[in-house]
């Protein structure tokens, strides 16, 4: 990303919320022309855009719509629309105006599972995410701060890993845990996969390292924990962001995948992948079931996609040509 | 040259020891006992035994080093459920196919990718620009059991057009799995050469070879691609472990008798020394693909021969 000598003063706006969609974002911009620009540029990019619209949009979905049935008096008519209620006499039905989406084989709503199953598949995408970039954050910060044997030896280490299937460890990891929900999905889906985030992250601190102002800040004695998390980690914050989404997709088809062969989220619990596996039993007479929660994956990883692609383009000007 | 691909053979040994390591450490942790058939209990007699013969009851550094050993010269053990067979016997018996599987999807996404990639590149923000982006962004997200299970679906069972929906047997019940493995990895290959063509026709060589009149088809052919190719040829690392995570879902759907689905009825068989070997093995082959695109990319090109070293 563009790095000016400028962008220490506008640490606290970076550190308050960077390009976002809620009103935090209002803040950062009236003080941070770095990300006021960046906002202005991925405005322009129509893709980017709609990329975003439909991620929040899918998010809301799945957030918001199986919490309907649960409000009474406004939502009475959509009162059979639970995730988990099982309906035999409504079982395998197409699309209609009660179950838009149609049915299962158990009579369940497509519509609130979908959303239900989304809950999951996002809560683990984003957890795991999280985790890739806080282990991520700090094995490349420390490679790239401490330098010299150091680095040169957790980077070999790295080297090591690199490109590793992570599908074999995460499955033992699951082993290992013996346990398989949300959170044990999320560890074993990041134990093998923040390889490439630790790696940017280095490849950022050692840059900024040689920028004038943390040259300035050494020579007025501040202590290396301030010049790491004041001047050096706040500027990684737009590589980071990009990260998230360029994470995500893999997290979410990872899950996925798990689940799909049979080693993730099960019935009663739902995920997208889970639910594909569902459908995959029936797809014979009823394709529907395995195309919605597939479509659902595919909308998220192409919007994270776009989004992703939307923000370097809009942090980093310079390879917009391209 | 040769200093450089030495060192880089010689740096695949600690990786591999280190690799193999680490899943030897995560396997140790497993909990569960892989003799134990249905809910019986393994007399204790019976038990002891069968920790002596599998050496389970050596210090776990003897256990290392002996699996070590093994691996070196390709003996990954014997199997703990299947009491009469080596994982040797599965990896023999299971791995052609896969290796085909992934083998002839890589081809197809390479011979697919690629030129899809260079017309993008060639007509750069045309509509046939976008429509092939399109399709590569749509590949690239659709997960492949949705791929695959429509193209049963559509080519196998609505439209018979002479494709069986499983199995790995003749020619045409390949096609199916591998485009549905490899369509992925083509919608990338697709993407990445698009990118690294339209960077090298920025280059001053381009416009030299323009300037001084060079045929189309000449600067096309002889000076962009051969240079937007060799970042393409890194790629082939990442994709393998791309492929490989694919085929677990690909074998299970296709009923291929591969590495991936014995993998996954291993892990719920409690069968370790097997969950062990084919990590094991897909890891190595993984390191030394690496390491051969490494090589590659040093012969390709020289400037990167000291960084990558």
């Amino acid at each position: 990303m563009a790095v000016s000598p400028k962008d220490t003063r506008v640490r606290a706006a970076t550190l308050a919320g960077p390009v976002g969609q809620a009103g935090t974002a209002g803040e950062a911009l009236r003080q941070a022309s770095l990300w006021r620009d960046a906002w202005y540029r991925y405005v322009r990019n129509k893709g980017a855009v709609i990329a975003g619209v439909v991620f929040v949009l899918l998010v809301l979905y799945c957030y918001l719509i199986p919490g309907f049935w649960k409000i009474p008096g406004i939502w009475t008519s959509l009162a059979d629309i639970d995730p988990y209620a099982v309906e035999f006499a409504d079982a395998r039905q197409g699309m209609s105006l009660a179950h838009p989406l149609g049915t299962d084989r158990f009579g369940r709503d497509m519509l609130a599972r979908t959303a239900l199953g989304g809950q999951v598949s996002i809560q683990i995408g984003f957890a795991a995410t999280l985790v890739i970039l806080v282990i991520g954050i700090a094995y490349g910060s420390i490679s790239g701060f401490v330098g010299g044997m150091v680095d040169n030896a957790m980077m070999r280490f790295l080297d090591a890993l690199y490109g590793l299937p992570y599908l074999p460890f995460a499955i033992i990891t699951l082993a290992i845990i013996g346990t398989i929900n949300i959170w044990t999905m999320t560890i074993a889906l990041s134990i093998a996969s923040w390889f490439t985030t630790a790696r940017i992250v280095r490849g950022q601190i050692i840059s900024l390292k040689e920028n004038d102002y943390v040259r300035a800040a050494k020579a007025v004695g501040a202590r290396w924990h301030r010049i790491l998390l004041r001047h050096l980690l706040p500027n990684t914050l737009g590589v980071l962001i990009i990260a998230v989404f360029l994470e995500l997709p893999g997290v979410v088809l990872g899950e996925a995948f798990l689940s799909f062969i049979g080693l993730g989220i099960s019935p009663p619990e739902a995920s997208w992948g889970a639910m594909a596996q569902d459908g995959r039993a029936v797809y014979r007479v009823q394709p529907l079931l395995i195309v919605i929660p597939s479509v659902a994956i595919a909308m998220l990883v192409l919007c994270a996609n776009f989004i992703a692609d939307g923000m370097r383009d809009a942090l980093d000007p310079r390879t917009r040509e391209t | 040259m040769t200093k450089f691909v030495v060192r880089r053979i010689f740096w695949t040994i600690p990786v591999i020891l280190l690799v193999i390591l680490l899943t030897f450490v995560m396997m140790r942790q497993i909990e569960g006992n892989p003799f134990r058939t249905g809910e019986r209990a393994v007399p204790e007699s019976i038990q002891a035994n069968l920790e002596r013969k599998y050496g389970l009851n050596d210090p776990a550094y003897v256990q290392y080093f002996n699996y070590v050993k093994g691996v070196f010269t390709f003996d990954l053990g014997p199997s703990l459920v299947l009491r009469q067979r080596d994982v040797n016997d599965i990896v023999k018996e299971h791995f052609p196919e896969s290796a085909e599987l992934g083998g002839l999807a890589f081809l197809f996404a390479m011979a697919f990718g690629i030129p899809l990639g260079m017309i993008a590149a060639l007509k750069a923000n045309t509509p046939i620009d976008y429509s092939a982006m399109f399709f590569s962004n749509i590949g690239f997200a659709v997960p492949s059991f949705l791929v695959a299970t429509l193209a049963i679906y559509y080519f196998a069972l609505t439209w018979d057009v002479g494709v069986p929906t499983s199995g790995w047997t003749t020619w045409q019940s390949k096609i199916l799995p591998v485009v549905s493995l490899g369509l992925g990895p083509m919608a990338y290959f697709a993407r990445l050469t698009r990118g690294t063509m339209l960077e090298t026709m920025q280059a001053d060589y381009i416009r030299t070879a323009r300037a001084k009149g060079l045929r189309w088809r000449r600067i096309v052919f002889t000076h962009t691609l051969r240079n937007s190719l060799i970042p393409v040829v890194t790629a082939a690392g990442p994709l393998l472990g791309f492929l490989i995570t694919g085929s677990f879902v690909i074998e299970q759907i296709f009923a291929i008798p591969g590495i991936g689905r014995y993998f996954v009825s291993a892990v719920t068989g409690r069968d370790y020394s097997v969950v062990m070997g084919l990590t094991v093995l897909l890891s190595v082959i993984v390191i030394l693909a690496n390491m051969v695109v490494d090589i590659l990319y040093g012969v390709l090109d020289p400037r990167t021969r000291d960084a990558r070293a």
